[in-house]
């Protein structure tokens, strides 16, 4: 068994002073893999880093929003179906809600404007804790807002802590910056402003009896489907979300363009593989008497396999933590700029994202699955071929 | 051991290459040829004649096609070639033509490269290679590349690395033929001794300078695939 070992040592020994002799070709070979593992690892760990951040903001979001539809279209919802809603058991509070878009014509952006009774939610007190700075706007205060940083900058707002707005009737009304999200939701309020009900009210002209959506809390987060069923079937007419719904939407448009690029970046990992084994099956004439040597010295067929085991396992084992370790720093410190144009395209002002991934060993065992199984797969058959050159061809130089 | 202990032994051996194909060859045909231990001998005859199948054969590169072969004990016939592999390296030292070493590799790895599927610890590869290189005074060339020794020193690299497993055996394939006379004798001198130290010694060779040499104790002259002992 000793025996054994020192012989797996010394095989091993060999085949990192034949990996460092044949230097430049070796970290070559590293290099392009590990920029194949980048491009796969940035993906996963955006996607991840994104689904996390997402179900993070969530928790702050209503378990049921209910909407009105009309033609397939979303609409002003009634104020009295308030009422209507609180006779269903187990149901919390009911907050209504309007929602809208204000175009920024200097900025040529769009921002969301979220008019809310933040009092009435029953987090409402957590609320302040998704802010940098400041608070949310009480009982009876009009005219204060709290803004997304991304909003907060592309104002140019600086110390000034007023801004105003056109409302459809060309009249300005004025407000007072009372806080700014945390960077760390920016995914979700890059391009927000949330004001009072009655100021989202002005701001969009809607009716006093109506509100763009109702924000349903219920008491058992366990009954949120069945309360979502009660309330579709009590209020025809209207779309009933529930936060699980938007969380399952979340993952399936982060894993769908995930997915996308990935299969694209895979073909790209195939073309690697193909590379690897004419790399590896081309045996220069220098490498098949070196194997001639070895095996008329007294190596054996397996020993040579070996070699080019240790040398397939440790070209890509580097280049997975060379590719991981870049994709990290990618995701974290340079916002996963190569592919924010692919995975975030839902809002005018892209979110300057502060990304923390969640690397989890599941996923690290899925990249190393894409990218080290199938070089060392597409080795193996030039491996045994360069293993088998015969040991009297040594003798004929 | 007794001292007239026959360690390589050949009854009607034939080698036929690529047997039942179009291009098949007899390379060797009837071979009977014994050799004592402690004994230099040298196979003599020209290109193609044979001798380097006889020295494979020998040095359990491949085993015969027909008859038997025994070698330090062992008879090769149907020895799977994994046990072959294993035999050649416990029992046989090479020689080379060109000494073929590894140019990129050190003097001593060269040297211990028999060593390392024999589990030996770096260690004890190291002690071993370094008394062969002081016995054959090339210590002060440990470090090297083989690539960047002469021709001389690369020839005492390559006995080094033949003795390294301390065989009983050891055969050289033409080992004179890049060597001036001033080198070739100095290197017969070293397997002279090495054959007064115990070890058995067979030289494929046509160099006169070999054939002649006093530390010859026998010629074995191959010819068209046939052995003729005078």
């Amino acid at each position: 068994m000793r025996q054994f070992i020192e012989k797996n040592f010394n095989i091993l020994d060999y085949a990192l002073t034949s990996l460092w002799r044949r230097k430049f070709k070796n970290i070559s070979v590293m290099v392009v893999f590990a920029l194949v593992i980048f491009l796969l690892a940035s993906f996963q760990m955006v996607t991840s880093a994104l689904t996390k951040t997402a179900a993070n903001s969530l928790t702050q979001a209503p378990d049921i929003t209910v909407q009105k539809m009309s033609a397939g279209r979303q609409e002003a919802i009634p104020l009295a179906y308030l009422e209507k809603l609180k006779g269903i058991f187990g149901i919390r509070t009911v907050v209504p809600r309007i929602w809208g878009y204000y175009f920024d014509e200097k900025n040529l952006a769009n921002y969301t404007v979220l008019g809310l009774e933040t009092w009435e939610m029953p987090t409402g007190n957590e609320l302040n804790l998704t802010l940098a700075e400041g608070r949310f706007p009480q009982k009876n205060e009009t005219g204060l807002v709290v803004l997304g940083h991304a909003v907060h900058q592309a104002l140019d707002l600086g110390d000034r802590k007023v801004l105003s707005f056109f409302r459809p009737d060309l009249e300005l009304q004025s407000f007072k910056v009372a806080g700014i999200f945390s960077q760390n939701l920016e995914i979700l309020t890059a391009d927000l402003i949330v004001m009072n009900l009655e100021d989202a009210r002005q701001i969009f002209t809607i009716p006093g009896d109506h509100v763009t959506d109702l924000c349903v809390y219920v008491g058992n987060p366990v009954e949120i489907n069945t309360i979502g069923k009660k309330i579709a079937a009590l209020l025809p007419g209207t779309r009933v979300l529930t936060r699980p719904q938007i969380l399952k939407t979340y993952q399936m448009i982060f894993s769908w363009r995930s997915g996308f690029a990935s299969v694209c970046l895979l073909s790209a990992l195939a073309a690697f593989a193909i590379l690897a084994w004419g790399k590896a099956s081309g045996l220069a004439p220098e490498e098949r008497r070196e194997i001639a040597i070895l095996k008329i010295l007294g190596w054996e067929t397996a020993d040579v396999l070996v070699i080019r085991f240790w040398e397939s396992f440790v070209v890509s084992l580097l280049a997975f933590i060379l590719g991981c370790t870049l994709a990290y720093i990618h995701v974290v410190f340079f916002e996963a700029t190569l592919f924010s144009p692919v995975l975030l395209g839902w809002s005018i002002i892209h979110p300057k994202l502060q990304l923390i991934p969640d690397i989890k060993f599941a996923d690290l065992l899925l990249i190393f699955c894409y990218s080290v199984l199938p070089y060392m797969a597409a080795t193996v058959i030039p491996a045994w071929r360069c293993a088998i050159v015969r040991a009297d061809s040594a003798m004929h130089n | 051991m007794p001292k007239n202990y026959i360690l390589i032994e050949l009854d009607s051996v034939t080698k036929i290459y690529n047997q039942g194909k179009a291009n098949e060859v007899t390379a060797l045909f009837q071979v009977s040829l014994q050799i004592e231990q402690q004994t230099m001998v040298c196979l003599k005859g020209s290109s193609g004649s044979g001798k380097s199948t006889l020295l494979s054969i020998i040095g359990c590169i491949f085993p015969p096609t027909k008859g038997r072969a025994v070698i330090a004990g062992r008879p090769l016939s149907r020895l799977p070639d994994r046990f072959l592999t294993i035999h050649r390296r416990e029992c046989i030292g090479f020689i080379f033509q060109q000494f073929n070493l590894l140019p990129a590799l050190s003097v001593i790895d060269n040297i211990t490269l028999p060593l390392f599927p024999l589990g030996v610890p770096p260690g004890e590869r190291k002690k071993r290679a370094r008394r062969l290189t002081e016995m054959l005074s090339i210590s002060h060339r440990e470090n090297f590349p083989a690539g960047q020794i002469s021709g001389g020193e690369l020839q005492r690299v390559a006995i080094a690395r033949a003795l390294i497993n301390d065989p009983p055996i050891i055969l050289a394939d033409e080992p004179t033929a890049h060597l001036d006379s001033r080198l070739s004798l100095e290197f017969l001198d070293i397997l002279e001794h090495l054959r007064a130290t115990g070890k058995t010694i067979v030289i494929a060779s046509h160099d006169p300078l070999v054939t002649e040499h006093r530390s010859i104790n026998r010629i074995v002259e191959v010819k068209d695939g046939r052995v003729h002992v005078p």
